[in-house]
């Protein structure tokens, strides 16, 4: 073997009591894409984390090219060659693309007397953003940008210090189909130039498309490494879990007879969706697929009130909600749980007793008095019932995982005692473990007569969740199926338009 | 089934960062406690009754707003009219039992003056919340704005000479005793009890602490966010009023120029009581002790024969102080 890229040698990392990295030794071969893999706590973040300078290790060091280095900052690593792009956007809305790109790097765009060279900025950004291959306009502001494209931005932001190594931490997850495409696209030919890329993903199928190697963590323990060609999926889960659990998905229930839970008559938005007409039944799982800028989860929005729809009308359980707006649509028992969960899912300062009862502090108050006693069987219910692995129901919510903080709020809505949830990407970012764990509890809540709406990037998802689906391409439905009747080969065209 | 690793340190950080939060919640009352053993042995008649209850009845004025200021400031928002708002509600209160007690009576005269200065103080905390949820102005301008012009008005109202024609027994609320301490404390500790109540046992002061904590995930969660803020801000505009009564009550007089720039001493003391103006942190309690510490604090300095220059220097070392040492406290504890 050449000299690796990347070495780690014997890296441990500790927190407290808590060994999330054990003696980690591997080697990353230089140029070439290192998928690595393992469930949430395998200390496969830990890892990736401790080479960009994020946390420094307990034991063990890191060889960059043969030469150990001690970061004590992302910033060294930066200066070092490593970048990471991070699946949380670390851009400023509020400023332009080209500024994003330099940001903390005006240096060089100095003039005499301070004042920043505009135009230079522009043109090394349009440069830039062409060499990378992403057509966007440099002077654009970012907040008008998709979080696909912010995505993408990201990348070519992470990109613009030339690094020899890339560390790509969940980058894909808010991603559709077609972006990651583009993503794949970029780094085939960064690996072309010889850039080192370390790779994070839940997404299976991915790695399979980019990955040459794949190392497999679990435990904080190194349980493997092997090129890809040598893999299967199902090999590299077996090794992800020891023994793997696959949920079955239950047989679809009988709707026929149900009542309408949930019906929706030409709902219109701007440019974001119109003239949509939805029914859910009582117990059914309806599944909107669609990709990124479909609509889907503007729709759902709409649906909840949370951005009111100019023209159409929801009816829950016979009654239509005027006006429509959160207030109005959890009283109707209209659950929502919204796509960036960590921004406006919860209010991550909090406990998670408090984020738990947030969404029913009526239901849970006698005479508008609470008490952490009264609500206590509540939130402890919610905890046993998702199995959310929480130390204290005081914490704060911001000390749990993906996974745990996503059942806190389905929990959220679980103890407003809905008819009807609407779920927009609630498996973004999570594990495969916890992702099966969440589709029990949405099919288990279908099975008590829930009606919910299931919105999923990931059109495999949806296909086996849902018991209909509904197809959204620009804002408009183009299809309907159930799930038993529809391919996801048939399902990515039409959502595609092809 | 194999535990999950991340939940692991997360449990035990979060753990510990309980049990360290416990003691280090506890940094102010310790301030507090010793800042009197210091007092007590270095300023001449800090120690004596007579000061003790002349301190409380001075930090009861400012206290029961600091408790209506303290929601506003967990609600992430702010008010900086109470100052004026006092002065509003003291002189509504004192011009219109001047003007009526003649024909209808001391007793209704004072009652329907305080009615209405106590609903004028509601009303301006409603302007200030409605203006936000309507037109998203902040509540720092509106405040800023109201400041001015609340004062203004207050000083229209008794055109630039004190109102006196008062009832002698109006006095009682603000300077009188009872049980042996000055009446103002009582309404210190009644609004006390029932804001901690408040702000701890109902869903109101739950969405309260939801709301500025992130107003977007409240709303999404059915949080009627606009009715939480304003709800806030009214209770501070009647707190305010409230104050300025017993204040006019206490020199006898409604007079447009008291209270002046008493919303920076109400500020400090709920900042100093550990709320954050980012909104969803701080307790009752800690303003409490807030206020406790401030009222001491300008009390040792005067006995002490600290010029009043030097002890606005001082104050503004102590603020920045202990916001200093809050943060420290809470970075360590993370």
């Amino acid at each position: 073997m050449t000299q690796p890229a990347v070495e780690f040698r014997n890296v441990s990392k500790t927190f407290g009591p808590v060994k999330a990295l054990v003696d980690f030794s591997q080697r990353f071969a230089a140029g070439e894409v290192h998928a690595l893999m393992g469930r949430n706590g395998s200390g496969k973040s830990t890892a990736i984390k401790v080479l960009g300078g994020v946390l420094a290790p307990s034991s063990g060091e890191i060889l960059l090219n043969g030469s150990p280095v001690h970061f004590q900052s992302p910033r060294d690593a930066k200066a070092a060659g490593i970048a990471t792009v991070y699946q949380e956007l670390s851009l400023v809305p509020s400023l332009t693309i080209a500024e994003n790109l330099f940001l903390g790097d005006l240096a060089p765009l100095r003039r005499a007397g301070g004042l920043i060279d505009w135009k230079r900025m522009n043109a090394l950004a349009a440069g830039h953003l062409h060499h990378v291959g992403v057509d966007l306009d440099p002077r654009a502001l970012v907040s008008k940008l998709s979080v696909g494209q912010q995505q993408i931005l990201e990348i070519a932001k992470a990109m613009h210090s030339s690094p020899s190594v890339l560390i790509f931490d969940e980058a894909t997850s808010a991603l559709a189909q077609r972006e990651v495409e583009q993503v794949f696209a970029l780094m085939r030919d960064l690996r072309g130039r010889g850039v080192t890329m370390l790779y994070v993903t839940h997404r299976m199928s991915e790695i399979f498309e980019i990955a040459d190697t794949c190392t497999v963590l679990r435990d904080g323990h190194f349980v493997s490494a092997a090129p890809m060609k040598e893999l299967t999926p199902r090999t590299i889960v077996d090794e992800m879990f020891g023994a793997a659990e696959i949920a079955r998905r239950p047989d679809r229930s009988d709707l026929r007879g149900a009542r309408d839970l949930l019906v929706v008559r030409g709902l219109s938005r701007g440019s974001a969706y119109r003239d949509i007409d939805l029914t859910v039944k009582a117990g059914e799982i309806l599944g909107i697929a669609g990709i990124l800028g479909s609509g889907r989860s503007e729709l759902l929005r709409g649906i909840f009130g949370a951005d009111p729809p100019d023209a159409g009308e929801v009816v829950i359980d016979g009654t239509a909600i005027r006006p429509a707006s959160p207030q109005q649509m959890k009283r109707a028992g209209v659950g929502f749980t919204p796509e960036n969960r960590k921004e406006v899912g919860l209010v991550q300062a909090q406990s998670i007793h408090a984020n738990l009862c947030m969404a029913s502090l009526d239901l849970l108050a006698r005479r508008g008095l609470v008490s952490e006693r009264r609500e206590r069987p509540a939130v402890d219910r919610q905890i046993r019932d998702l199995a959310i692995k929480v130390s204290a129901p005081e914490a704060a919510v911001s000390t749990l995982s993906g996974g745990n903080q996503q059942k806190i709020v389905v929990g959220k809505w679980l103890n407003s005692a809905p008819k009807i949830l609407l779920l927009d990407e609630p498996t973004r970012g999570i594990d495969v473990q916890a992702k099966r764990q969440l589709f029990e509890i949405i099919w288990q809540e279908a099975r008590a007569g829930l009606g919910i709406v299931f919105v999923s990037s990931e059109l495999e998802e949806i296909l086996e969740v849902s018991d209909r689906i509904v197809m959204l391409r620009h804002g408009r439905i183009v299809g309907e199926a159930q799930s038993a009747d529809v391919t996801l080969h048939d399902l990515y065209a039409t959502c595609l338009g092809e | 089934m194999t535990a999950s690793k991340t939940d692991i340190p997360s449990a035990a950080a979060a753990g510990n960062r309980h049990r360290r939060f416990r003691v280090e919640s506890m940094a102010m009352e310790l301030i507090f406690v010793a800042l009197v053993i210091v007092l007590i042995f270095a300023a001449p008649g800090f120690a004596s009754i007579n000061n003790a209850l002349n301190v409380l009845r001075t930090i009861s004025m400012l206290g029961i707003v600091a408790f209506g200021m303290t929601a506003v400031v967990i609600s992430g928002e702010i008010d900086l009219s109470v100052g004026s708002g006092a002065a509003l509600g003291g002189c509504i209160t004192a011009a219109i039992t001047a003007a009526t007690m003649a024909t209808i009576g001391a007793v209704p005269a004072v009652v329907v003056g305080v009615c209405v200065a106590l609903a004028a103080g509601m009303a301006s905390g409603y302007f200030s919340g409605k203006i936000k949820q309507l037109l998203n102005v902040p509540t720092f301008i509106t405040t800023l704005a109201l400041l001015t012009a609340l004062r203004g008005v207050a000083n229209m109202i008794t055109g630039g000479y004190p109102i006196i024609d008062l009832p002698d027994w109006f006095q009682f609320f603000g300077a009188g005793w009872f049980l042996g301490l000055p009446v103002p404390v009582f309404f210190f500790l009644g609004v006390f009890v029932i804001l901690h109540l408040v702000m701890t046992s109902s869903t109101f002061g739950r969405e309260i602490y939801a709301v500025g904590g992130n107003a977007e995930a409240a709303r999404l969660s059915g949080i009627n966010v606009a009715r939480a803020k304003t709800g806030a801000l009214v209770i501070t505009g009647l707190l305010a009023a409230l104050s300025g009564i017993l204040l006019s009550s206490q020199i006898g007089s409604g007079n447009g120029t008291i209270a002046i720039g008493m919303e920076l001493d109400v500020i400090a003391a709920v900042i100093i009581g550990g709320a954050s103006l980012y909104g969803g942190k701080g307790t009752i309690w800690g303003t409490f002790v807030g206020v406790l510490l401030l009222g001491c604090i300008s009390n040792g300095m005067t006995l002490l024969n600290v010029s009043e220059y030097e002890q606005y220097v001082a104050k503004g070392v102590i603020i920045l102080g202990a916001v200093m040492l809050r943060q420290y406290l809470d970075r360590r504890g993370t």
